[in-house]
């Protein structure tokens, strides 16, 4: 197992040097640049301004001097924020994001299991058909209505929750149910699907045919193998929450991950937007691998 | 089922009868109070040097002194030089530094701060994007072209705390540049020694009423109370948090459940209910803004077509716009000078005053001498850049171009950077939207934009005589006589229309009551340090 997983890091590599090949290409092909303000820079001061970033220097030479410093860990200066390094940036909006993406996950999983697993098991009855109207209504409503309407409720209208910022563990609350409903929903929904497919496979008739007790073959026999699916969903989504959402950070007010990827676009500020890319595709490559990994552990028949 | 009740909830509770509004100030164990700033986006930097947008700018006012600050009321007053001496050519300014000023970490401010500082300034090295506010010092245009060293500067310290500062011409709007965050000094060892992170925590040194306490990108910037600040004897609020909230939606929530003292912006669709629960809270400050449209002079169907961009401009029903687009008591604008500007009435186009059917039949008839007609229509392209409110202007004086004119118009929206790049290059670009905000109290920032000189003029505009009168109003005592030439340069410039103003801004700020001492001034300046909060 040890050496399949190395393998597959060393396989990682090409794949990250083509992401961000793609990334340079396309930032730099972007008309405007990060210098282009409503308040035009005079002529001697964008010259020298280029000159300070590099930017005088052809392409070529400008990737080369990126791939140079990425190889060792240093993402250069942000373009937009001209006091800080990218590197900064990145270590004060990950855990940030981090704390936000991981809660999230946990409340789509806590939830989602069990209502998708109910469902599956009250096939057809009201119980199932109350669970899945949950998950398409969770499914449904955009998190940009979901969040400022929790906002109103909860802390405009009565004094329960802050409406936004950073502070304690109150001011998590509302992003993570913005963030983790729609997710919680999609679980349920995957949870229900596969469920209902284990419960009707020969190995759970054999099970019931022992005589096992309803309850051992659910949660032993039944949910490892139910598990599956979901495990592979996670893996891009989990990536995907906790490298940060734009609407709701911007929504509640949280400095995380996810504002840099737009505003890094907008200001064309080529470091940031190539630092929060590359970062985004090193954690999508190791939860892949956990996510392969993980099956390992949860199905007998694969094997490395 | 959560999602259900929220909307019960919030439905059931009638808008028009609840805007609830918590009002309790922040209040430290030791008594000292906090004031809790909404500030838009974030700040790109806060050396005052780099830093371009008003987020920015609202910070250093509070970091920094400069040697003259603005008041409340918008006045020009003395901050860390208590007097000036100018001599008779009005050339030579001659200030007498206060003897306590010390920078935040005990070290003694001198004029030799000032002098390095204001070199670092127009230095092209530093990369300053206002550099240019400082074209009036001797030998400062010639430094930012790279022609000559930054020692050039006609800066010079008397002695500790002599600064005198020496002008290629009399210069009437010379002290409001000093106000802003471009001559503020900076601390020598700590730009030095940490480079471009001099401004971070535990790194900065100021010598304003406050000093750097903590910076969290997106989150929020912390001031502490600076002691060593010459007036700080009389600043009253103890530490002054900063919150970027680029979301007006969301600044409204946060000022309503009591974690704002003061939001910068107000959603327009809100504006009317704010008016009917809290209106001593809102106040709406006239500010040096002109949002216009562009012509580019340069290419055809605008290139020597000064009656074809009149009748464009006449064909523009201003009032509407305001009354039904913007909604947000902006000023309609019939002249390029702001009325809120100090000292001066500007000139208004002269069918100002014209009923709309006498001025629709008047743009016609210029649309017809400028050679269109149904069967020979003027087509024309509207640039803006996205956004919800660009939009909706560009649709609706596209419509009046269309019945007043029967132009055939069509919109093209880009996105910012891509804008400004057309903008730049002006080589597709027919008519197009911008803004302009002024940098200080002086009708002159507004004429020098349309100069052929200045270099931010995406018309194209080069009329020899407007360039000379704008030159020649820049330099004059500011007497009746200046009055004079700038109502010409205004003149000709309205006559010439290469730019159509559409309306002036105004501010919008949410501020709760226990806060005391604000007062609306047009420059935005606004101090922490002159406000306090009282329960």
């Amino acid at each position: 197992m040890l050496s399949y997983a190395l393998r597959r890091l060393l396989g990682a590599i090409p794949t990250l040097f083509i992401l961000l090949t793609l990334a340079f290409v396309m930032m730099r092909a972007a008309p405007g640049g990060p210098f282009d303000a409503d308040r035009e820079l005079p002529p001697q001061v964008r010259a020298n301004l280029e000159a300070k970033y590099h930017l005088d220097e052809p392409l070529y030479q400008q990737y080369g001097r990126y791939i140079w410093d990425i190889a060792h860990f240093d993402f250069g200066p942000s373009f937009q924020y001209r006091d800080t390094s990218v590197n900064d940036l990145i270590a004060s909006g990950f855990p940030v994001s981090l704390k936000l993406g991981a809660a999230s996950l946990a409340f789509a999983l806590i939830f989602g299991i069990p209502l998708g697993m109910l469902a599956a098991l009250r096939q057809n009855r009201p119980a199932d058909y109350g669970a899945m109207a949950i998950a398409m209504l969770g499914i449904s409503i955009p998190n940009f209505v979901l969040a400022p309407l929790m906002i109103l409720v909860l802390a405009v209208y009565n004094d329960w929750l802050p409406a936004g910022g950073l502070g304690g563990w109150q001011n998590y609350v509302m992003p993570v149910l913005a963030l983790g409903t729609a997710m919680m929903a999609y679980v349920a929904r995957l949870a229900r699907g596969s469920t209902i497919e284990v419960m009707r496979s020969n190995y759970i008739r054999t099970a019931r045919a022992k005589g096992l007790s309803a309850t051992r073959v659910v949660w032993v026999h039944a949910l490892p193998a139910a598990l599956t699916p979901i495990v592979s969903f996670l893996g891009p989504a989990a990536a995907g929450i906790i490298t940060g959402s734009v609407v709701i950070e911007t929504i509640f007010g949280i400095p995380g991950l996810g504002q840099f990827f737009v505003q890094g676009a907008l200001n064309r500020d080529y470091t940031l937007v190539m630092g929060v890319v590359l970062f985004y595709g090193i954690l999508i490559v190791a939860f892949n691998l956990a996510v392969d990994l993980l099956y390992g552990w949860l199905d007998p028949r694969v094997s490395y | 089922m959560l999602f259900v009740a929220l909307l019960i909830t919030a439905c059931s509770s009638d808008e028009s009868e609840k805007f609830p509004v918590k009002s309790t100030p922040e209040i430290r164990e030791d008594g000292s109070t906090v004031l809790r700033r909404g500030n838009g986006a974030e700040p790109e930097s806060l050396d005052p040097h780099q830093a371009r947008s008003v987020p920015a700018a609202n910070v250093l006012r509070d970091l920094y002194s400069g040697l003259v600050q603005i008041s409340p009321s918008g006045a020009i007053k003395p901050a860390d030089a208590e007097s000036w001496e100018v001599d008779d050519d009005e050339r030579v300014y001659t200030f007498k530094l206060r003897d306590d000023l010390r920078w935040s970490n005990g070290e003694p401010l001198t004029a030799q701060d000032y002098v390095y500082s204001l070199r670092r300034s127009v230095d092209p090295a530093t990369g300053s994007p206002y550099a240019q506010l400082h074209a009036a010092i001797v030998n400062a245009k010639a430094i930012i072209a790279g022609e000559k060293p930054p020692q050039a500067l006609g800066v010079r310290a008397v002695d500790e705390h002599r600064l005198e500062i020496t002008l290629t011409a009399p210069t009437p709007y010379f002290l409001g540049t000093l106000a802003h965050s471009i001559s503020y000094p900076v601390y020598r060892p700590a730009v030095e020694e940490y480079g471009a992170a001099f401004s971070q925590p535990g790194n900065a040194v100021t010598n304003g009423a406050y000093r750097m306490e903590s910076w969290r990108v997106n989150s929020m910037i912390a001031l502490e109370r600076n002691p060593e600040y010459w007036d700080d004897a009389n600043t009253s609020i103890g530490r002054v948090e900063f919150y970027p909230i680029t979301n007006q939606n969301s600044a409204l929530s946060r000022y309503q459940a009591g974690e704002l003292d003061w939001a910068t912006t107000v959603p327009i669709s809100r504006l009317e209910t704010i008016k009917k629960h809290i209106p001593a809270q809102l106040h709406a400050e006239p500010t040096l803004g002109v949002y216009y449209y562009g012509l580019n002079v340069k290419r055809p169907p605008f290139k020597d077509a000064p009656e074809l961009r009149q009748a464009l401009s006449m064909a523009i029903d201003r009032r509407t716009i305001v009354d039904k687009i913007t909604r947000g008591d902006e000023i309609p604008a019939h002249g390029w000078i702001p009325p809120v500007v100090e000292g001066y009435a500007g000139a208004q186009f002269d069918w100002a005053k014209l009923s709309t059917a006498q001025r629709e039949a008047k743009a016609q008839e210029l649309y017809k001498k400028a050679g269109y007609s149904q069967d020979k229509p003027l087509k024309v392209e509207i640039r803006y850049n996205s956004g919800e409110g660009n939009k909706k202007i560009a649709s609706v004086i596209a419509a009046m171009w269309r019945s007043v004119l029967g132009a055939e118009v069509s919109l093209r929206n880009e996105e910012w950077k891509v804008f400004l790049d057309s903008v730049r290059q002006g080589t597709d670009t027919e008519a197009y939207r911008l803004a302009w905000i002024g940098d200080y109290n002086d009708p002159n920032t507004f004429f020098e934009l349309m100069n052929s000189k200045f270099g931010l003029n995406g018309t194209g505009y080069a009329s020899a005589e407007y360039d000379r009168l704008q030159e020649k109003q820049a330099h004059m005592p500011d007497e009746p006589e200046r009055m004079k030439v700038m109502k010409k340069a205004e003149a000709v410039l309205l006559a010439d229309s290469p730019i159509i103003p559409i309306y002036f801004y105004v501010s919008k700020y949410l501020i709760k009551d226990y806060v005391k001492g604000f007062e609306g001034n047009p420059l935005d300046s606004y101090y922490s340090k002159d406000l306090s909060i009282e329960p």
